[in-house]
């Protein structure tokens, strides 16, 4: 299934309902873009490069963590959220929460960027990335290989200096490490920025979610 | 009386012999080794059916030298009821415990207690208050009685713990049973306090913790305690039980006053209505409990009080904090609280600070340890500072 989303996007809603199983096996898909199916009479690899896409409530009521709300135990809470293990989420290059929306929100006027703005920026980070790596085999940011990041995203001084102390105070793995690094390459793109500045890489982490940020 | 230890051993691990039956055998019968070897038609006259027949099985499946040997091997001492060293705070409540089982010490008799009591689902600024209280505590050298449970209890003790205090956990399983996982680090560190701490059970050694025995262990904890502070709980909950323990048990009740609108302070506002006493300064209320305690502590405590200078008119560490903010930084950060606001929520609570720089000193302030980022985008006021 997995290989018929290569090239375009596999979203998958309410990912805590799935099965744990289903959801581990994707660790394989996104990180090295094929799948490998093993039967009895061989093995066959599959392409499967695809945006993966998720989306979930945070406990089983949808309250969490608003304690006048929820009506889940503790227990409920971390049972539903340990459904997406750390390594998965450590594959995941972009959290964001959505908060309830209140009614005053929905009847005043639009303020954010417009979907047409948007698809201008995006086209314009996308000629960028094309421009960069006209003469080599990467297409995209995420395509970069981790021999390469130095090159691709390269850092100035005081953007190293920075990105240290995130690696440590966040503890992130190294795989999140090249991540958060590719991420901000996208959005110094996105911003039209030849260089990755510390703006960047603030926003960066500030989408990257690690484990057990929730209360305990 | 050692000698018999092992027989009140044998006794207290028979099924449905509680305190009651335990006296009414121990006056008519007399020591444990004279139960253990009084035959089973003498003893019907003092206990039911099952009582009987549960003891009667137990004598049979149970190596009285071998068990008890076991029990030293672990390093866990024993105590039934009115034994040299049984808690004397205990031996007067409603219904004490039959025997006590013991990891490290029992608090000392003459040193103010406090339980520091509240939900297991705590927000973050119950987990600050916890945090706080129990490193004053500690460092008034109060001690700390609580239930190493999930939330609350666990953060108090750890914050205890961490200031160099004492504290106690009374289990409602076995004293050997790490019960919630997650406090494993907290079991084994009170457990290497020894003299300082000490982890108490009226469970049995390898009890498994089943959802009955907590309210019970609750009234240990009270009994254990002369005063108990909730910190944050429901209006229905296990913490209101141990509230409604320690004033039948005649202990002094507080409770932290919380907003109307949250949930988790209900059932604290409803208590202080009913009379509790309300905590409205950590510090005074410290200096209450010490005050309350031995007048020879409290001496000791302002002999100590008046060498030391006199403190610079207490600036928190907040307070030292916010002094080298920038302007937007002190903005920012005047918009956090213990409660998690989501960045869409505080960016709207500062229209003229850029999304850009919004973020740049959300971030930042969580690499600094200033603040907390929970779930994907929100923050809250990191609770350490």
């Amino acid at each position: 299934m997995v290989s018929l989303a290569h090239r375009g996007v596999l979203f998958m809603d309410e990912l805590p309902e799935c099965n744990r199983d289903v959801i581990e096996i994707l660790r394989q898909p996104i990180e090295d873009k094929k799948v490998s199916i093993a039967r009895a009479s061989g093995s066959f690899t599959y392409p499967a490069d695809f945006i993966f896409l998720g989306a979930m409530n945070p406990c089983p009521c949808g309250y969490f963590p608003d304690q006048s709300k929820c009506s889940c135990s503790a227990k409920d809470v971390k049972r539903y959220l340990s459904r997406i293990s750390g390594p998965i989420l450590d594959r995941i290059d972009i959290c964001a929460e959505v908060p309830r929306t209140t009614i005053e929100s929905l009847n005043q006027a639009k303020s954010g960027t417009s979907s047409g703005l948007m698809r201008k920026q995006v086209k314009i980070a996308r000629d960028i990335q094309k421009a960069r790596y006209k003469n080599t085999l990467y297409h995209f940011n995420a395509d970069i290989a981790v021999k390469d990041i130095s090159i691709f995203c390269h850092l100035e001084k005081n953007e190293a200096a920075l990105m240290a102390e995130i690696f440590e105070e966040m503890n992130l793995s190294l795989r999140s490490y090249h991540r958060v690094l590719k991420v901000a390459r996208t959005i110094a793109d996105l911003d039209e920025s030849e260089n990755i500045k510390e703006k960047h890489l603030l926003e960066a982490a500030h989408f990257r979610l690690s484990e057990g940020r929730y209360w305990q | 009386m050692k000698e018999d230890m092992k027989y009140l051993y044998w006794l207290n691990s028979v099924e449905g012999i509680g305190f009651k039956a335990m006296m009414v055998l121990k006056k008519y019968v007399g020591s444990g080794s004279d139960i253990y070897h009084t035959p089973e038609h003498d003893l019907r006259w003092f206990l039911n059916e099952r009582q009987l027949t549960a003891l009667v099985n137990r004598r049979k499946e149970w190596d009285v030298d071998g068990e008890f040997e076991k029990l030293k091997q672990e390093k866990i001492a024993f105590y039934p009821y009115g034994s040299p060293g049984y808690p004397e705070k205990l031996l007067s409540l409603p219904s004490p415990p039959a025997a006590l089982y013991l990891k490290g010490s029992f608090p000392d008799a003459n040193t103010p207690a406090v339980a520091l009591i509240g939900t297991r689902k705590c927000s973050g600024y119950g987990s600050a208050m916890a945090k706080q209280l129990g490193a004053l505590l500690a460092e008034r050298g109060i001690v700390v009685v609580s239930g190493m449970a999930r939330g609350i209890d666990g953060i108090g003790q750890r914050a205890v713990c961490g200031a160099g205090g004492a504290t106690y956990a009374v289990l409602g399983c076995g004293v050997d049973v790490v019960y919630p996982p997650e406090n494993r680090q907290l079991y084994e560190q009170i457990e290497r306090q020894g003299e300082q701490g000490g982890i108490i059970s009226e469970y049995q050694p390898g009890t498994p913790p089943n959802a009955g025995q907590f309210p019970a262990r609750n009234r240990i904890i009270s009994g254990l305690s002369d005063a108990v502070v909730v910190i944050e709980a429901k209006e229905k909950s296990g913490t209101m039980i141990t509230v409604d323990m320690a004033l039948e048990q005649g202990r002094e009740v507080y409770a932290m006053p919380g907003r109307l609108v949250d949930g988790l302070s209900c059932g604290c506002n409803r208590l202080i209505k009913q009379g509790a006493g309300m905590i409205i300064s950590i510090e005074e209320f410290v200096d209450e409990i010490l005050q309350a305690s031995k007048l020879r502590l409290a001496n000791e405590i302002k002999e100590l009080k008046k060498k030391a200078p006199p403190a610079p008119k207490a600036t928190t560490k907040e307070e030292k904090l916010i002094l080298n903010f920038t302007a937007e930084e002190k903005q920012v950060f005047s918009c956090l609280d213990y409660a998690p606001r989501s960045l869409e929520q505080i960016s709207a609570m500062n229209p003229q600070i850029s999304y850009e720089s919004l973020l740049r000193i959300l971030v930042t302030f969580c690499l600094r340890g200033f603040a907390k980022q929970m779930g994907a985008g929100s923050y809250y006021k990191s609770d350490d500072i």
